[in-house]
């Protein structure tokens, strides 16, 4: 750190050169705001059904097609510490519940949006942060409150039984974002996850979103997307065998192969029989461990090692099929899927340690080939996704992912709002009402905070061509006899075709009646993450940047490499 | 132009004068910009590092070593500031202040033609008479037991000025259970046993404190138990996988049967150990379902011993962090072992709750409902990296502030009325001494003030109004008052539970008095040549 005798006065010239200060209303709070703001712009265009595609080239030159926000903010790799904010808040959100990513950043940033006509107004930050927070609170009591009457009352221990309404549940998460192939794709995967959840004692309780596999196969179309229960795995069997039915599985974490000594060992050979011998005993002495594996009724053999030439030949002696899997995780889920004890070293399994399973083949899916796990009572659950190109499956694989998520929430928390924007409208008008009853200099605050709900259905309908402000007013008029007319993106039911060519209506609807449902879950902590980031934002009024790291432009430090 | 010019010509030097208000510049510069973060009603910075991180923070120390201080005179300051978080934990914002306000008082008076060392004379002798005031305002604090309630409002007298109110509040309880749980009378705390576990998860209202550990990492084997209840525990330090020789070793071998038996023989001494734990389970659980095991070791162990452990229902945890394992011991009792030979039941420790938590990729194991823990975890949950990092500083601030008021036996009246004491005080001392170093204490006495001043100004206060109300306040009931931040009214700091601890106070008068006449009496500054380098630098 060298020190330089000051010349200039003030505080600039005390830091490091590079570092950059603002302060104030006009130098932190607005530029903030409105880095927030573009933040919004870029990702509400792909909000909902309607929500258009992004384009995003990321720093390693990878494509990505896609409008799930968390990947687009992801992949952009966000800078401005403001907008970070969100960007944190929006990653927190998909980690805690896995979908809502988009809702995060469009309601944080309204609500600063909002923050700035009051800062305008002359309110002070604190002012704000404090009537945001009184807002919060009065939304999570409302919140639940909203809850759409279904008919039946879903709890932890019934999901199982009510596998239409979880679809439909899944098909409007998968909605907005696959518009068009939800309804196929929805079924798709209550099924994985309901195979899943039956197929544990305790029902829902220990759902784990990693035990719904993807697996992706390039070619066909996505309508040729299918469900295993058990694993998929793209690789091939070792072994002649390809084909097992009725399996018992043994599972090694050690290679299938002579067994070695860690420190290293050396063959004392005398005489040229000693060399025959050995080789001989080596033989016999692997042939009777495989014999022992085979004589105990195990018929298919999954290794995470090496399976030796010789060991192989025994097998296919014993007709035993082999199956070696790069991953240890891999290894364990199909431990996991078929019921067996992962075996560290190679010898016959005990009755306990087998794994049993219906079916194991392969099979070729277009050109590429799989090794099918086929169970009916499993743990796991695999949708093999078809699509026709790389970009497709990946978005694919994120809709799924967010679905398969929201499934999860669900055996949290069961409660169902409408969706479509009915919810908001509705906390929108108690908010509002809320508001008036407000006392203090507050009231503005939570006023915008009500007002800021309406950006959801604005934002839909918006994306879906129509006018916002009429369809906002229909909304509004609507709720005062029905709390669940929400904004409705659907195929025209009356004139139900097969094609993917159908009339698509966009108005305002009983979202109830077309069964449009929100995760109560994940609306709370969207909104709360939002809230938190945006107050947070508000709460800045100084900014000092650091010079970034990694030294000059790279263009400067041209010829460090060459040796001219 | 200066000699040293002559000399050596590429020296920068400033003399007299300008030595003097580069210092005071500086020092007021850092005064001002620290100025807004103080009190409860302080607003955040942001910082972002060169790496793009960001951290928000009000925390005086922690800007002071972000923001990357390349100014002499500020470096300085920020110097003293980080001496008083590390003797205190607290109190760097104020001591920034502090000095820079003493330097803008002394400076209405050398602009005058006083001179420095008639001021700094003044200055010492109005610390001295700071320090009696300090005495004399000291509240002991009741031990055996300890006052529980005036440690809660120390604690939250102290977070308070550094995070949100709703997390201070929670901490604050918090931290102060930890410690009481680990305060034994007359010995000293050692706050290294208070663990500070971080989890990504939820929001920040969910942290907690647990009485025992949490470690980041959990059981390595898929088929052992997640949780346990009535669990003992065996600590140790024992190697559980196979290790290769120090020196160059080899097997030789004729036949495949006589390698089997090698194989099998290399493994022989780790199996052994691993037999001997599985007799000791044997021996403290017998046949009894409702009892378990854990092993938390230290050094590593291999597939195949995880895998006769977990065949036992023992949840083994491998790579123990090693401060961790003098934490176990504390927490739950028992022994750290280093050795499995004559195994008891005594070297066991024990914890009603043994479980693990994975969040995503992350595991966290769980020891908790333990007798008598000397040694607890404080888990802080929060959405963001940024959130983490200000609980944490905070949390860490709060621990210090109790420790210090239970070392000190005693704290003293916050929220300012220390200072406006201490100024009515100086004021009237002023009038035994004789000559122009009353001057001194004159300034001392004013720049006190700023500490008051700049908590009313941050909660939205004039600053004016707000002290001539406390200082006529005071006047009439000798009482110490201090703000009131809400109504920006004099208060009772005790009544509202408002204390400030004694050492950081002491510390704070102590060092800004002696940085201040340092700067004072500073009549130049050199700096040797080599400066430019690179062409075009001044």
């Amino acid at each position: 750190m060298a020190m330089h005798v000051p010349k200039a006065p003030g505080f600039a010239s005390m830091m490091k050169e590079g570092a950059r200060y603002s302060q104030g209303l006009d130098g932190a709070v607005y530029r903030n705001i409105n880095a927030c703001k573009e933040l919004c712009e870029t990702t509400s265009s792909s909000f909902g059904p309607n929500g258009l595609n992004k384009m995003v080239i990321n720093h390693i030159e990878k494509l990505f097609v896609t409008n799930d926000a968390a990947s687009i903010l992801r992949e952009i790799d966000v800078v401005h510490p403001a907008a970070k904010i969100l960007t944190l808040a929006s990653e927190m959100q998909e980690k805690e519940v896995g979908d809502g990513t988009n809702y995060v950043i469009l309601f944080g940033s309204k609500l600063l949006e909002n923050a700035e006509n009051l800062l305008r107004m002359g309110l002070s930050q604190s002012e704000i942060i404090d009537g945001y927070l009184l807002a919060l609170e009065k939304t999570l009591e409302i919140l639940p409150k909203l809850e759409l009457d279904v008919g039946v009352k879903l709890t932890k221990d019934n999901l199982n039984e009510h596998s239409q309404l979880i679809t439909k549940v899944l098909q409007t998460s998968i909605g907005s974002k696959l518009f068009g192939y939800h309804e196929f794709l929805g079924d798709l995967v209550a099924q994985a996850c309901l195979t899943v959840s039956r197929a544990f004692d305790d029902g829902v309780h220990s759902f784990n979103v990693d035990n719904v596999r993807i697996c992706k196969i390039l070619g066909g179309g996505l309508l040729q997307s299918t469900m295993v229960s058990g694993m998929v795995l793209k690789r091939e069997v070792d072994s002649e065998i390809t084909k097992v039915q009725q399996a018992k599985i043994a599972v090694f974490s050690c290679p299938i192969d002579i067994q070695v000594t860690e420190t290293k060992g050396t063959v004392l050979l005398k005489s040229a029989d000693e060399l025959l011998s050995f080789s001989k005993d080596e033989e016999t002495g692997i042939e009777s461990t495989i014999k022992a594996i085979h004589d105990c009724g195990i018929n298919v053999i999954v290794s995470s090692g090496k399976i030796g030439e010789m060991a192989l030949h025994f097998l296919n002696k014993y007709e035993i099929m082999a199956v070696r899997l790069m991953s240890k995780f891999d290894l364990r889920r199909v431990a996991k899927t078929i019921g067996a004890v992962v075996l560290p070293k190679l010898r016959p399994a005990t009755h306990e340690e087998m794994g049993y399973c219906d079916s194991i083949y392969l099979d070729e899916i277009g050109d590429t080939s799989v090794i099918v796990f086929k169970h009916k009572k499993s743990s796991i659950s695999t949708i093999i996704l078809r699509g026709s190109t790389e970009q497709v499956l990946d978005d694919c694989e994120r809709a799924l992912d967010d679905a398969i998520n929201n499934f999860k929430a669900l055996t949290k928390e069961q409660i169902l709002l409408p969706g479509g924007g009915a919810t908001e409208i509705e906390l929108a008008q108690q908010l509002t009402a809320y508001a008036q009853k407000c006392p203090g200099i507050e009231q503005y605050a939570i006023k915008r905070f009500a007002e800021t709900f309406e950006c959801i259905p604005k934002i839909l309908a918006e994306n879906s061509g129509c006018k916002s402000t009429e369809i906002l007013a229909k909304l509004y008029v609507g709720h005062q006899d029905n709390h669940n007319l929400g904004f409705l993106i659907a195929r025209n039911q009356s004139t139900k075709r097969e094609e993917q060519t159908t009339d698509i209506i966009c108005d305002a609807s009983d979202m109830k009646l077309n069964e449009l449902y929100d995760l109560y879950i994940t609306k709370k902590w969207a909104v709360m993450y939002g809230t938190k980031a945006a107050c947070t934002v508000l709460s800045v009024d100084e900014i000092i940047c650091a010079k970034p790291a990694g030294g000059p432009k790279p263009k400067e430090n041209k010829g460090w490499d060459n040796d001219d | 132009m200066s000699a040293i010019t002559t000399l050596n010509p590429k020296a920068e030097s400033a003399r007299q004068a300008q030595a003097l208000a580069i210092n005071i510049s500086a020092a007021r510069g850092l005064a001002e910009m620290l100025k807004t973060n103080l009190g409860p009603k302080g607003t955040m910075k942001m910082l972002v590092s060169g790496a793009g991180e960001i951290k928000i923070t009000k925390d005086g120390n922690t800007l002071l070593h972000e923001m990357q201080v390349q100014h002499p005179t500020a470096s300085l300051i920020a110097r003293a500031a980080t001496a008083q978080d590390d003797i205190t934990g607290d109190g760097t914002t104020s001591i920034v202040l502090l000095i820079g306000e003493l330097l803008k008082q002394a400076d209405l008076y050398i602009s005058e033609g006083l001179h420095p060392r008639i001021v700094a004379e003044g200055f010492e002798l109005a610390k001295k008479e700071s320090l009696n005031v300090l005495d004399k305002l000291k509240i002991p604090l009741k031990t055996n037991p300890i006052d529980r309630e005036i440690l809660v409002q120390i604690a939250r007298t102290s977070l308070r000025t550094k995070l949100t109110l709703e997390n201070a509040d929670l901490l604050t309880e918090i931290v102060v259970d930890a410690l009481l749980t680990l305060h034994e009378d007359g010995k000293p705390i050692d706050l290294n046993m208070v663990e500070i576990m971080e989890m990504m998860h939820r929001t920040e209202s969910d942290s907690r404190l647990v009485r025992g550990i949490v470690m980041d990492h959990g059981g390595r084997h898929p088929s052992m138990p997640k949780a346990l209840k009535n669990a003992y525990i065996l600590t140790c330090n024992v190697s559980l996988e196979y290790e290769k020789t120090e020196v160059n070793a080899g097997f030789f071998y004729k036949n495949a049967e006589e390698r089997d038996r090698l194989v099998s023989s290399e493994r022989k001494f780790i199996d052994d150990r691993v037999q001997k734990i599985l007799d000791l389970k044997k021996k403290v659980c017998g046949d009894d379902k409702t009892k378990h095991f854990v092993v938390i070791n230290q050094k590593g162990i291999d597939p195949f011993s995880l895998d006769a452990l977990a065949k036992e229902g023992i949840l083994a945890l491998r790579r123990a962090k090693r401060r961790n394992m003098e934490r176990l011991t504390l927490a739950c009792g028992g022994e750290a072992m280093n050795s499995l030979e004559d195994l008891t039941k005594d070297c066991l420790g024990y914890a009603e709750d043994v479980y693990e938590h994975v969040l995503g990729e992350e595991k966290f194991t769980f020891v908790e409902g333990c007798k008598n823990p000397k040694s607890v975890t404080i888990l802080l949950k929060g959405s963001t990296k940024y959130i983490m990092n200000q609980l944490k500083d905070g949390v860490r601030d709060g621990l210090r502030s109790v420790v210090n008021a239970i070392e000190d036996g005693c704290v003293i009246p916050g929220a300012g009325a220390l200072e406006i004491v201490t100024h009515q005080a100086l004021t009237q001392y002023k009038e035994q001494v004789k000559g122009r170093a009353r001057l001194g204490i004159q300034a001392f006495a004013e720049a006190l003030l700023i500490i008051p001043k700049a908590v009313a100004q941050n909660a939205g206060h004039d600053q004016q109004d707000t002290i001539v109300k406390l200082q006529h306040e005071y006047a009439n009931s000798k009482m110490p008052v201090g703000v009131d931040v809400t109504s920006g009214e004099p208060m009772d700091p005790k009544s509202a539970g408002i204390y400030d601890n004694y050492r950081v106070k002491k510390q704070l008068i102590h060092s800004s008095t002696s940085i201040a006449t340092n700067l004072i009496l500073v009549d130049e500054i050199l700096r040797a040549g080599l400066s430019s380098l690179r062409p075009g630098a001044q």
